[in-house]
């Protein structure tokens, strides 16, 4: 029986070095591919195969003395800690696979980065910004700054840009909506800003009008949200319904075109901090731009590009490691310098990505840089 | 208000076949995006409601004709009937969200704030919310006429309190139903439409949380009863906005089921509730 057993273990050794023989590199990219964040997944997906067919037009990633082409395999987590967790086993079952881009919210990063640092697995979420996040392990990185960075330009813009007079902040009940809620806070107070009413709403409320009167009550002029686009448009909506003339300033994941399409006139005004801005003059940006209108019909939002660029860390950090080694890649990251969409990037000893941010807003339907 | 318009169809229907209809949030999803379908298909708002209101009423009728009556004709447990619709609700709600059909992302809806607002101090009314008190007010009023005042509600009393004696009595019980059926289904419409008007966003999901709520208001003013239930989906409504406003945000979502327990340990029947009523 044993001697079955270890036959049976040796041919599906030979078979699976049968597959490295082929020369793939298999790069799963897992994030909500359906439901209310579907746009963040989708965009995940869809930049890290741009990226792909980049690197594989040029000859595919030479890792020593081989040479393979990228295949990228989609994972869709929903949106759900449940289905991460089992989405984080079956991608690490799955020996091919030399890297992970994703997961899209922090709480559910959170949930699948345990599973990925015992496997030896790299791990880059394009956009998980709390704080704890690649504390998990040192095979957890970033490609996104945390929150404190993030929100720190946001409440520039409602202090000083906006002169906002007094301050409110709307966080959802989430992991992230919390920790976001308290780095606007503290940051407002930190720039001398008057902090003056914090409102919780859950993750998928529609009804604001008791948040409203409060805000209203307590003479907020600028509200700065933590929360998605799914918040910040009828949020938007219903401040405009209720004649609210308040200034609202939101995260980077406010910068899709989705916060258009569902508030409309209402999203005139949104403030935003964002990393990677579509509408910049830089010629690398604009061909990217144009390369990825082209292949999937839309302008690239600022995750997106961020995952875009995830990738390209991600592949470039396999080549430095000269061999298949996931130690060796791991290692092989933290020595990243990579010059990319969404700016120049670095690696520091937790695994977080330093970035410096745009300040854009809405305008005539569209965004562009900001005016105050 | 938003509550009082779902509660009615809830009530509707169990008025008549002492059925909890929890597909109902479901039709009621399907008719807000039947709005949002037909509006961007360039057939103007009221048309739009119109065909909505008369499909989702289809789409009711279609779900009891499907699951439901072959249930009561093999006389199965009440319960059995109850899953069924809980099934059917994630059936449809599953079918709106796929890619194809609309996809499962929120989308923008067309205003219902057609006169503008009214202030009244610090106060301001949106005219989508008188709207939907008035409409919520006459909806009550048409139903309370149809089912005490016409012949169609005699008959649907008479089905209500025995259904063998009904039929014996040359009443045409299937057609009874179906017609309840329908017009529980575009009540949801209506409810659908409105409501979707006032937030200005509707998804897929978007019924779930508030049909619950909604079953809850119906229970408080005493399920079957249709002036009931207006009057509990005002109860559940204030009491939401006076949690969120003295006790946070955060007991908002769990205050219409406080009520609801509430009321079942001190008044079992609901607020206007008469004795004697079988539940579920």
């Amino acid at each position: 029986m044993k001697k079955i057993f270890a036959i049976v273990l040796t041919l599906a050794l030979i078979l699976s070095c049968g597959a490295f023989a082929e020369g793939t590199i298999k790069i799963a990219v897992a994030g909500p591919m359906t439901g209310d964040n579907a746009e963040y997944g989708i965009g995940f997906a869809n930049a890290a195969k741009l990226m792909a067919s980049e690197w594989n037009a040029n000859g595919g990633v030479t890792v020593g003395d081989e040479t393979y082409t990228v295949e990228i395999v989609e994972y869709d987590d929903k949106s759900d800690s449940d289905e991460a967790a089992i989405i984080a086993e079956n991608i690490v079952s799955d020996e091919d696979i030399w890297g992970v881009i994703g997961h899209f919210a922090s709480g559910i990063c959170m949930v699948a980065a345990p599973t990925y640092q015992d496997a030896e697995y790299v791990n880059i979420s394009p956009t998980s910004s709390h704080a704890d996040y690649s504390g998990i392990g040192d095979y957890i990185f970033r490609n996104n700054t945390v929150i404190t960075v993030e929100t720190r330009t946001g409440a520039e813009m409602a202090v000083n840009d906006l002169g906002g007079q007094a301050i409110g902040v709307l966080s959802i009940d989430s992991e992230w909506g919390q920790s976001a809620g308290n780095a606007m806070e503290a940051n407002i107070q930190d720039i001398g800003g008057n902090f003056v009413l914090r409102q919780e709403v859950s993750t998928d409320a529609v009804d604001f009008a008791t948040e409203i009167a409060n805000f209203k009550a307590a003479g907020c002029d600028v509200i700065m949200v933590a929360g998605m686009y799914g918040t910040l448009a009828p949020f938007a909506v219903a401040c405009n319904n209720s004649d609210y003339d308040v200034k609202l300033v939101g995260c980077s994941n406010a910068y899709t075109n989705n916060l258009i399409e569902i508030a409309g006139e209402a999203a005139e005004g949104i403030y935003a901090p964002v990393s990677f801005f579509a509408g910049s003059t830089d010629e690398r940006i604009q061909a990217y731009v144009a390369a990825y209108t082209e292949a999937y019909g839309s302008a690239p939002s600022a995750l997106t590009t961020q995952a875009y660029d995830s990738t390209g860390i991600l592949l470039e950090a396999i080549v430095r490691a000269g061999k298949l080694d996931r130690e060796a890649i791991k290692d092989a990251m933290y020595e990243t310098e990579y010059d990319g969409m969404s700016g120049y990037t670095t690696f520091d000893e937790i695994g977080d990505a330093q970035k410096v941010f745009t300040k854009i807003m809405v305008k005539d339907g569209a965004f562009t840089l900001a005016e105050f | 208000m938003a509550y009082a318009l779902i509660a009615v169809g809830y009530s509707m229907v169990f008025g008549v076949l002492r059925l909890i209809n929890f597909s109902h949030s479901a039709v009621y999803a399907f008719g807000a995006y039947m709005v949002y379908f037909f509006v961007s298909l360039n057939f103007g708002l009221l048309p739009a409601v119109i065909i909505a209101v008369v499909l989702s009423g289809l789409l009711a009728l279609t779900i009891d004709k499907v699951a439901l009556e072959p249930l009561r004709k093999k006389k199965s447990i009440p319960i059995a009937t109850l899953i069924t619709t809980i099934g059917m609700s994630f059936i449809i709600q599953n079918v709106l969200s796929i890619e194809y059909v609309f996809g499962s992302e929120k989308r923008s809806f067309p205003s219902m704030n057609l006169f503008g607002n009214i202030s009244i101090g610090n106060i301001t009314i949106q005219s989508s919310q008188i709207i939907m008190l008035f409409v919520a007010v006459i909806l009550l009023l048409i139903l309370t006429f149809l089912v005490q005042k016409t012949k169609i509600g005699l008959a649907m009393r008479a089905t209500e309190q025995n259904t063998k004696a009904a039929n014996l009595m040359g009443i045409n019980v299937n057609f009874v139903i179906s017609f309840t059926f329908f017009i529980g289904g575009a009540c949801a419409a209506i409810a659908g439409a409105l409501i979707g008007g006032y937030y200005q966003v509707i998804s897929p999901t978007m019924g779930s949380t508030i049909g619950l709520k909604a079953f809850a208001a119906a229970v408080v003013g005493g399920i079957g009863i249709l002036h009931g239930s207006v009057v509990g989906g005002l109860v559940v409504g204030v009491a939401e906005c006076l949690a969120a406003q003295y006790l946070g945000s955060n007991v908002r979502d769990p205050m219409a089921f406080v009520i609801l327990i509430l009321i079942l340990i001190i008044k079992p029947t609901g607020l206007f509730g008469k004795k004697g009523v079988t539940k579920v």
